[in-house]
């Protein structure tokens, strides 16, 4: 019985945030939407070109120990970007640089963006409030605070990158 | 030892009764309880058991049960065994008279005896205790006050508290607990005690065991034990900050601040008093720090007193708070004030009471600033005595001086009273713009608090709330929002600053200000980041213009950011101080360049750029850094210089040296640049050669064909000018003449206008050469190219007016250049004659209005001076020095003027009168005609000491008129009396005229001398004098050409005789006349007298260059028959005539009338 409770209130907040998302959708045309989340994701990219440390990484260089960092894998969903662009956010908020704290907050409105789009298709992304901190975030942050931000946002880069070529092609929930 | 034993038993039994009592006395702390000591009935050291105080107790309750009237509540009994005297000691309750006495049994505790209190009294000794945790948590009080008959009043009292705070009370080992006690000596009096335990913040909820000792008079008395928890008992401290206010409702509203020691909530008890009559006490214990009276009635006073305990009713009541008074007014305003913004509707209440009667509020009327009543419909009725006026869509409050607000007033019809309510009326319509910085990391907002400054004492703070993402369509105030700190600038904005930001995420934002009325928010507003960029400016801006195309083409590169699509705007123009900027919308939003036209293609340009998101969202960048463009060769040479030449040497010879001229070309003719000068030489033998001059502009060549063509080109980095001039060398061509006429006309120093005309001719004309140069300088030779169909052409340079020039005009065919037309031009006769004409204009007026004036005021002078040393004008006829003199002898005429120029002190003209001469007036008769025939006054002005030039004389023929004679007299009646006639005699140089110049003399003269001759005769033969001296003074030297010395006298004599008309044999009949000389031409205007005055006139300005003439009515044949004037009509000049006169018949029979008249 009390189960049954927890799931009906989790299906009336999964209702309420569907129908706050929808709102939203009405209120701004869906291609603004898109057009918006292009234009992020260009000025994300570009933000991180302006940082001038993340120019002389080789691309070919492999760097281990950074495993928490996602890879550069095809993101070819809606709730996989998400999830994607939770994780780089999550990692991006605990490097201290100045730098990419304002790429922090882009990547929060893209990934709200991304809600927007999926409510578009009326699907709902999965909530990333869940997302544990990796456990060795902490200390290659400590001993290796320079690889870590560089790794990550050359990554996040071509991560970025790979989602504006997966919008053009309309992906999937 | 049994007993001993026993009596150890007995007393923790008895502890554990005490505590157990104390403990099961709670929650009635006991906080305020008496105290009762008395000694036992026996004196045994031994301590009564348990039953033995039952019993003993047993007893009083039944030997006095009827006394007894209440039962203790809360009692302890104890046996103190300090002294040799034992007292019995037990607490009891405020209203208690009992002691009771528990004993403990196996069930529990039961009483088990009750002791009269009466008995204790009057046996022992009472104290009234009180104890309580102080506000501050840090001391447990106890005030003890002995009452009633203390025996231990008249003896010094020593009083200790001795205490312990364990946290647990383990009652199984209470006696060891008692060992661990501390003492606290109380401070005493007569009067009362006082002991502070200390208690420790953190033990405030342990058990505070303690008991008193009392010492006194050797009698020491030991209370029962007593616990107590000390938070349980807290006294806090009163209220503070207490205060009243009527509020918007109309009630009073009590508040107070609680006491800032207190960590626990409060209640509180208010008592107050309106009027000082109506006591009231709040029944309802309040919570809250604030109460509401109803009823409030104008013109009350309210006093106010309030106390405060814990919240669930443990411990102690405060002390009450200093009373306060608040005194309601004559008329309530309620609210009193209202802070509001615009737009907004508001209502004030009041109720007015006057002479202690409220009146109704039926009667009450409002009125605004005391200017102007508010309309009744605004009005309502609240209650019998309570009005309301409403005012909707509020208007700002208009500042006037120091006053922000606006008074509203309630008034009883006519009548208000000086008390208002005030009126804050806000404009919150506060305009907050944003932008967002070109790197889209920092949004700036600004906006001005100007609007709120008017209400002092207010503060202002931004607040915001964020959205995921996006703008609503209508922005509220949300309930959770954020302050922004924003800095005042120096321009009077506020400024504050979002970094980073979501540039996606809507920001609403409101400004609201704080008041001690109230706070107002202005209107909100949703500011989306990324729609309010102001993007950096393009970057890399390069301006040029392209060769050979000619356009000024500028480039730049599009800022990094934002990553939307840019519009791009360029303002262009001519680099220079002021530059007039030309706009240029770039539509095409990839475009990175713009080529656009320019006038001038060998001028800097600059240019500057910026940007803007295309889809109108956002700000224009600021300008880009200004691009500048190089002067460099943009095409050819638009065409050849204007070319000339110059030839020397003889033109008949075969070959001349030609020097070819040309002007160096001007930038927009080069396109940008010449490098050097090409001569192409084309002649009929040689064909065609040219000759690189270089930069220089002139080439010299021998000409000697017939015919020699040369081009001048000019050649630039790209390339020669294609369009070029030809000349062309043609010995027949330069006998060609097609210019008919031309002249120059200087029209200033810098300009002159040449004009020309061309006959028509066969050949083809090409164009016009001028040349000119000054003949007086060698500053060589300066030319011109002219269309060929221009007719005058002003040409602009330095020319010296009184320099001559040279002007040549030549045709220049296709086949050569023509016959030249030559020309100099204004010579400096001309020029000067051209300023003395212009000069004359301006000049001759001003000299003749100097003289007039000049004139005038010598004559007014003199007049004023004759009058003043000739006053008496002394009759000739009276003059002694005439009567002996003969004038028919040449040296007594001529000792007459030695004599008389011997006198002459004052110069020529005045005259010594008395010796040298006297005045004869003959009035002229009228010949039967009523006009008056002017008068003819002689005189006589002698200058010339000669006796042989100046002695002209002239035979009377009324007495011996003999040339020669030493006498000249005109007498009356022939009586011979000798005369001297001083005249100037005017001619007429038309006889023929004679008639009507009789009219036109009386005309003349009428308008000087009235028809009343006798009075006017004294008055003009006083001033004959002058007016002679004048007329002869300003003949002689205004017309020296006409009248010269000689001529007066010596060339009369010649005069008369080339006349021929002045015979010997007449000289005896004639007159001699005293003449003065005049231009005929102007005869017209001697006139010396006004039309109505009929006295002496000054002369006017003409008059002293006119003549004097003789009036014909009396001796015009004189002019007649011996000067013969009408021939000489054609004459410029009057023959001046000696002032001798021969008198006509006519003039005899005159004189013999004594009217023997001479005028002037």
């Amino acid at each position: 019985m009390i189960l049954g409770r927890k799931m009906w209130l989790k299906l009336l907040c999964y209702f309420l945030w569907i129908w706050s998302c929808l709102a939203y959708v009405q209120s701004v045309p869906i291609q603004k939407v898109q057009d918006d989340t292009k234009t992020l994701i260009k000025t994300i990219v570009t933000r991180i070109n302006d940082i001038s440390h993340t120019h002389s990484v080789s691309a070919k260089q492999r760097v281990t120990g950074l495993d928490f960092i996602p890879g550069l894998h095809p993101i070819l969903t809606l709730s996989k970007m998400d999830h994607t662009l939770a994780v780089y956010q999550h990692i991006l908020s605990s490097l201290p640089s100045p730098n990419v704290l304002q790429i922090s907050n882009d990547l929060e409105n893209l990934r709200d963006l991304l809600h927007l789009l999926a409510s578009s298709k009326s699907c709902s992304l999965p909530p990333t409030s869940g997302l544990q901190k990796p456990e060795s975030l902490d200390g290659v942050l400590e001993a290796s605070l320079y690889s870590a931000e560089v790794v990550a946002l050359s990554r996040l880069q071509g991560a970025l990158q790979d989602i504006l070529r997966q919008l053009d092609l309309n992906p999937e929930c | 030892m049994i007993c001993q034993k026993f009596y150890a038993v007995l007393v923790h039994w008895e502890f554990l009764y005490v505590l157990a009592a104390l403990n099961l006395a709670h929650p009635a702390s006991p906080w305020r309880f008496k105290l009762f000591c008395a000694p036992p009935n026996t004196t045994d050291s031994s301590l009564p058991s348990p039953a033995a105080i039952a019993k003993d107790a047993s007893a009083l309750r039944e030997g006095s049960e009827a006394v007894v009237e209440a039962k203790f509540n809360s009692t302890g009994i104890y046996i103190s065994e300090l002294s040799k005297t034992v007292f019995h000691c037990c607490f009891g309750n405020e209203q208690g008279k009992h002691c009771s006495v528990l004993t403990h049994n196996s069930e529990g505790k039961t009483p088990a005896s009750a002791v009269k209190a009466l008995i204790f009294r009057r046996l022992g000794i009472n104290w009234d205790i009180e104890c309580w945790m102080k506000g501050d948590l840090t001391l447990f009080i106890c005030h003890m006050e002995p009452s009633l008959k203390n025996p231990f009043k008249n003896y010094d009292s020593k009083v200790h508290v001795l205490y312990d705070l364990p946290e647990v009370i383990d009652y199984l080992s209470l006696a060891p607990l008692k060992d661990n006690f501390q003492t606290v000596q109380c401070n005493c009096n007569v009067q009362e005690c006082e002991c502070r335990v200390p208690v420790p913040r953190a033990k405030l909820n342990y058990s505070l065991l303690m008991y008193l000792e009392i010492t006194s008079a050797g009698v020491s008395v030991q209370s029962p034990l007593m616990s107590v928890q000390p938070m349980l008992v807290v006294k806090p401290d009163p209220p503070v900050g207490l205060r009243m206010e009527i509020t918007d409702d109309g009630n009073l509203k009590i508040s107070w601040n609680s006491p800032t020691a207190a960590p626990f909530p409060l209640q509180y008890q208010v008592k107050y008093s309106e009027n000082s009559t109506i006591k009231r006490e709040a029944a309802e214990i309040v919570s809250a720090a604030s109460l509401l009276v109803n009823n409030v009635l104008p013109g009350s006073s309210y006093e106010v007193q309030v106390r405060s305990r814990r919240l669930d009713g443990s411990g102690v009541w405060s002390d009450w708070s200093s009373p306060q008074v608040f005194t309601t007014q004559d008329v309530m305003y309620f609210p009193p004030k209202i802070l509001t913004s615009v737009g907004s509707n508001a209502s004030f209440h009041c109720i007015y009471r006057k002479d202690n009667q409220i009146i109704s509020s039926k009667q009450i009327v409002w009125w605004m600033n005391l200017a102007e009543k508010i309309p009744e419909k605004q009005y309502s009725i609240v209650s019998d005595h309570v009005s309301r006026v409403t005012f909707s869509n509020l208007k700002a409050t208009r500042p006037r001086g120091k006053f922000t607000y606006d008074a509203v007033y309630c008034c009883n019809e006519q009548e208000c009273h000086h008390r208002y309510a005030e009126l804050y009326v806000i404009d919150v319509n506060i305009n907050l713009s944003c932008e967002t910085d070109g790197y889209l990391t920092k949004m700036t907002c600004r906006w001005s608090a100007s609007t709120i400054q008017s209400l002092v004492g207010s503060t202002v703070e931004l607040r915001y709330h964020r959205s995921s993402l996006y703008c609503s369509d209508s922005p509220s105030i949300q309930p959770t929002s954020e302050p922004k700190n924003c800095t005042l600038q120096r321009d009077g904005f506020y400024e504050c600053v979002f970094q980073p930001i979501f540039l996606l995420s809507g920001y609403t934002m409101w400004i609201r200000i704080n008041h001690s009325l109230g706070s107002l928010e202005s209107p909100p507003t949703c500011v989306l980041p990324d729609s309010v960029v102001k993007p950096l400016p393009p970057s890399s801006v390069k301006a040029e213009i392209t060769v050979n195309i000619g356009l000024l083409k500028i480039s730049w590169e599009k800022p990094v950011f934002p990553e939307n699509n840019l519009q791009f705007q360029i303002r262009y123009g001519l680099n220079g101080k002021e530059i007039q900027w030309k706009i240029h919308e770039v539509l095409d939003v990839k475009s990175k360049s713009a080529s656009l036209p320019v006038l001038d293609l060998c001028a800097v340009y600059v240019a500057q750029v910026r940007c803007r998101r295309s889809d109108g969202l956002g700000y224009w960048s600021n300008w880009s850094r200004p691009a500048y463009t190089r002067i460099m060769d943009v095409k050819a040479p638009l065409r050849g210089p204007e070319v000339w030449r110059l030839m020397d040497g003889d033109v008949t010879k075969k070959e001349r040296n030609v020097t070819l001229l040309w002007k160096p070309l001007r930038r927009n003719d080069s396109m940008c640049s010449v490098r050097r000068y090409v001569v192409q030489h084309r002649t009929a033998h040689n064909g065609t050669w040219s000759e690189d001059a270089g930069n220089q502009t002139n080439l010299t060549f021998l000409w000697a064909e017939q015919a020699h063509a040369v081009t001048v080109l000019a050649i630039n980095s790209i390339g020669a000018s294609l369009a070029n001039f030809n000349l062309t060398f043609s010995r027949p061509m330069s006998k060609v003449s097609a210019v008919q006429s031309l002249s120059a006309y200087p029209l200033s120093s810098s300009c002159v206008v040449l004009s020309w005309t061309l006959s028509p001719g066969d050949y083809n004309l090409l164009y016009l050469i001028i040349e000119w140069k000054n003949l007086n300088e060698d500053d060589g030779m300066k030319w011109l190219r002219i269309p060929s169909n221009v007719k005058k052409y002003y040409i602009h340079d330095n020319f010296i007016p009184i320099e001559k020039y040279q002007f040549t005009l030549y045709p220049v065919f296709m086949e050569g250049i023509g016959k030249p037309k030559i020309i100099n031009g204004f010579t400096e006769d001309d020029v000067e004659k051209q300023k003395n004409d212009a000069g004359l204009y301006v000049i001759v007026p001003i000299i003749i209005s100097c003289c007039v004036l000049l004139l005038g005021t010598l004559l007014i002078s003199h007049q004023r001076m004759k009058k003043l040393f000739w006053e008496d004008v002394p009759n000739p006829k009276n003059c002694s020095w005439a009567q002996g003199l003969n004038f028919q002898k040449p040296e007594t005429f001529e000792h007459l003027f030695t004599k008389h120029a011997g006198s002459v002190i004052f110069g020529p003209l005045l005259l010594e009168p008395e010796p040298i001469s006297e005045e004869i007036s003959v009035d002229a008769a009228w010949k039967n005609k009523d006009e008056m025939v002017p008068a003819a006054m002689v005189s006589l002005l002698l200058t010339t000491p000669d006796p042989e030039r100046g002695s002209v004389g002239v035979g009377g023929q009324c007495n011996s008129a003999n040339f020669s004679g030493a006498q000249v007299a005109c007498e009356d009646e022939c009586q011979r009396q000798p005369s001297v006639k001083y005249a100037t005699l005017v001619s007429n140089s038309k006889p023929a005229e004679t008639d009507e110049e009789q009219g036109l003399i009386h005309s003349s003269v009428s308008r000087c001398v009235s028809s009343e001759p006798s009075p006017l005769r004294e008055s003009f033969s006083s001033s004959s004098w002058e007016i002679e001296a004048q007329a002869f003074f300003l003949l002689s030297d205004q017309q020296p050409d006409m009248v010269s010395p000689q001529l007066s006298f010596s060339g009369l004599d010649e005069l008369l005789e080339l006349e021929g008309n002045f015979p010997e044999e007449d000289h005896s009949e004639n007159s001699v006349y005293y003449l003065g000389v005049t231009s005929v031409k102007k005869r017209e205007k001697d006139m010396f007298l006004t039309d109505a005055s009929g006295v002496l006139c000054p002369f006017p300005a003409h008059c002293l260059f006119s003549d004097i003439r003789i009036l014909q009515g009396s001796c015009s044949h004189f002019v007649e028959n011996n000067l013969n004037l009408g021939a000489s009509g054609k004459k410029s000049f009057v023959p001046y005539m000696p002032q001798f006169q021969t008198c006509s018949p006519h003039s005899h029979k005159i004189m013999e009338n004594k009217l023997c008249d001479l005028t002037v």
